[in-house]
């Protein structure tokens, strides 16, 4: 087993369920225990920074850092694609053709009904 | 005109003559002045319109609230920008005040101009200040980004509009604003007049901005200190609009055929950019991208060019300017608390800080256009003339209305409701400064209610 050791009263994840060993191979558990030891370290910083009577600043998230950095900047990491290209003329260029054709119709049909007196106002 | 110009000009002596102990209550005593000595501008007693006039400037109704406002906001500017600059040295708190008073000059000289060339001067001077305060007091390395799209999106826009202004001044022998609506229509070949309208008409639709061309704005809005954000939206947009409204008079019957295009991007454009709102994460992005869609409704309703297309504008044009300056300082309180823009990470604040609250519950309202708030006046009047112009305006106009109350709201939940972050500790209380900020954007607006007919420009008579 790795150095990780857990409170004395904490259950035991799944993976590390001594009733659940029988059927897992070694380099298995000594994956599992070692992926647990990370987490236990990331838990652990949280919670030192969380009680550092010290801290006036939030706590960084890297995570959110990055999600919002993603977030703010898809042009950098645009390709075109096909569905790309068919969503970019759906909403972007077929819209205003379309509309300026609505447009262009409606106000020459009633100018023409206004012009031969049939546009009742 | 010259009881506002001087206080303002000198405005510069007595920052970089003032201790460092009175700078700020000082600057803030003499721009609070001056603001309510404009004040005195929406007086207008002559018959012609034109106030105050003199050889270069005058004032008229449609110039008046828009003069008014870029002087209420430079005492706003400055109570906002208090806290952040408390921490630099001396010397480049007074260049920043500089800069703002500056950029107040040559606001209130574009405004009040009569020529058109002055105007056009004045509307590039303008950009030097922004560009200044936005490169050096913006707070993340993409402000030099974000300054050079501002910079080259305005400058490419205006280039054209210089060329079209020496044209209509050899042709016509005046650019004054008081002679052309009199003047003979330019007689130039057909393609070229296309040209020449495209000419004058591009540098503001880059401005305001318009749908196509918006690029800059939510850069330049997220990237600015809390005061380039406050004058760039409320007033320099602003600008856009005032400049298409001088322009549309010179225009006119070439602009029958050649409004369809702008007008269509003009109201997609609300549409688009409003679902854009709903997937944003960062709170001043958000509130940038509904200025881009107020501003497309009011290009919408100044390509029209009917009488209540105009006034809509005008007043969507004061109310949006007071209303976004707001919702711009309520996020500067967020930002200078938790030194982030994500909305996530500044939730809940309803419980930590809810005096606040109001002032974001009446910004939001503001923003989605409440009755009887101005916003809605000017929202109103531009989708009914947009409907006597073609019935299915108000199709999109309608869904844009829609989306504008789901990301306002959206913002106010996001920002007030919720659980509040567990890890989050040092939120101080909101200040007075913040308070008193605050009221002095909210006040106004809800005044605006009991007489409107103030922003009505050429129409209120």
């Amino acid at each position: 087993m790795a150095d990780y050791r857990e409170a004395p009263l904490a259950t035991r994840p799944k993976t590390l369920d001594p009733n659940e060993y029988f059927n897992l191979s070694p380099d298995y558990r000594r994956a599992e225990a070692e992926r647990a030891a990370l987490r236990a370290g990331l838990k652990r910083q949280y919670q030192l920074q969380l009680n550092n009577p010290h801290r006036k600043e939030l706590i960084e998230d890297p995570a959110l850092n990055r999600w919002v950095y993603a977030r703010a900047n898809p042009y950098n990491h645009f390709k075109a694609t096909k569905k790309t290209s068919l969503l970019g003329a759906l909403f972007g260029v077929a819209p205003l053709f379309i509309l300026y054709y609505v447009f262009k119709t409606d106000r020459v049909r009633s100018f023409n009904w206004m012009c031969a007196g049939l546009w009742v106002c | 005109m010259l009881k506002i110009l001087i206080p303002t000009l000198f405005l510069l002596p007595t920052t970089w003559l003032t201790s460092s102990k009175w700078l700020w209550p000082t600057a803030l005593t003499q721009s609070m002045l001056i603001a309510l000595g404009s004040i005195t501008w929406l007086n207008n007693t002559t018959d012609t319109g034109w106030t105050a006039l003199n050889s270069y400037i005058g004032t008229d109704p449609l110039s008046t609230p828009l003069l008014v406002l870029s002087c209420w906001l430079l005492p706003l500017m400055l109570l906002a920008s208090q806290n952040h600059l408390s921490s630099e040295p001396m010397n480049r708190q007074r260049m920043y005040i500089t800069l703002l008073a500056t950029l107040q000059l040559f606001l209130i000289l574009a405004f009040g101009a009569t020529e058109m060339i002055m105007f056009y001067v004045m509307f590039e001077a303008t950009l030097i200040p922004t560009l200044l305060v936005i490169t050096r007091w913006g707070n993340q390395t993409e402000r030099l980004n974000a300054g050079t799209y501002f910079l080259f999106y305005t400058l490419a826009g205006s280039l054209p509009l210089l060329v079209a202004l020496l044209m209509l001044q050899n042709n016509t022998g005046t650019l004054s604003l008081l002679i052309i609506p009199y003047a003979k229509p330019l007689l130039l070949m057909p393609f070229g007049s296309k040209i020449w309208w495209a000419a004058c008409m591009i540098a503001f639709l880059v401005k305001m901005p318009l749908y196509g061309m918006h690029l800059w704005l939510p850069k330049a809005h997220v990237e600015a200190p809390v005061a380039g954000s406050m004058v760039l939206a409320a007033v320099l947009l602003k600008l856009g609009g005032y400049g298409m409204m001088r322009l549309m008079i010179v225009l006119d019957p070439l602009s029958k055929e050649m409004v369809y295009p702008f007008i269509v991007l003009a109201l997609w454009g609300v549409i688009m950019t409003g679902s854009i709102c709903l997937r944003q994460t960062d709170l001043k992005s958000l509130i940038a991208y509904s200025s881009v869609s107020h501003m497309g409704l009011v290009a919408g309703g100044i390509l029209i060019q009917t009488p209540w297309g105009f006034t809509g504008a005008l007043i969507l044009m004061i109310a949006h300017g007071l209303a976004s300056s707001a919702l711009f300082c309520l996020a500067n309180t967020n930002y200078e608390r938790t030194h982030s823009r994500t909305m996530l990470l500044a939730r809940g604040l309803q419980i930590a800080l809810p005096l606040m609250t109001t002032w974001w519950f009446i910004a939001s309202l503001a923003n989605l256009a409440l009755p009887p708030l101005p916003n809605l006046m000017g929202e109103l009047m531009i989708l009914t003339s947009l409907f006597n112009w073609s019935a299915w305006t108000l199709i999109l106009t309608g869904i844009g209305t829609l989306i504008t109350a789901a990301y306002s709201l959206y913002m106010f939940l996001m920002s007030q409701r919720g659980p509040l972050p567990q890890h989050m500790l040092a939120l101080p209380p909101s200040y007075t400064r913040e308070h008193l900020l605050m009221a002095l954007h909210l006040i106004p607006l809800l005044l605006i209610i009991l007489k409107p007919t103030l922003l009505w420009g050429w129409f209120a008579c």
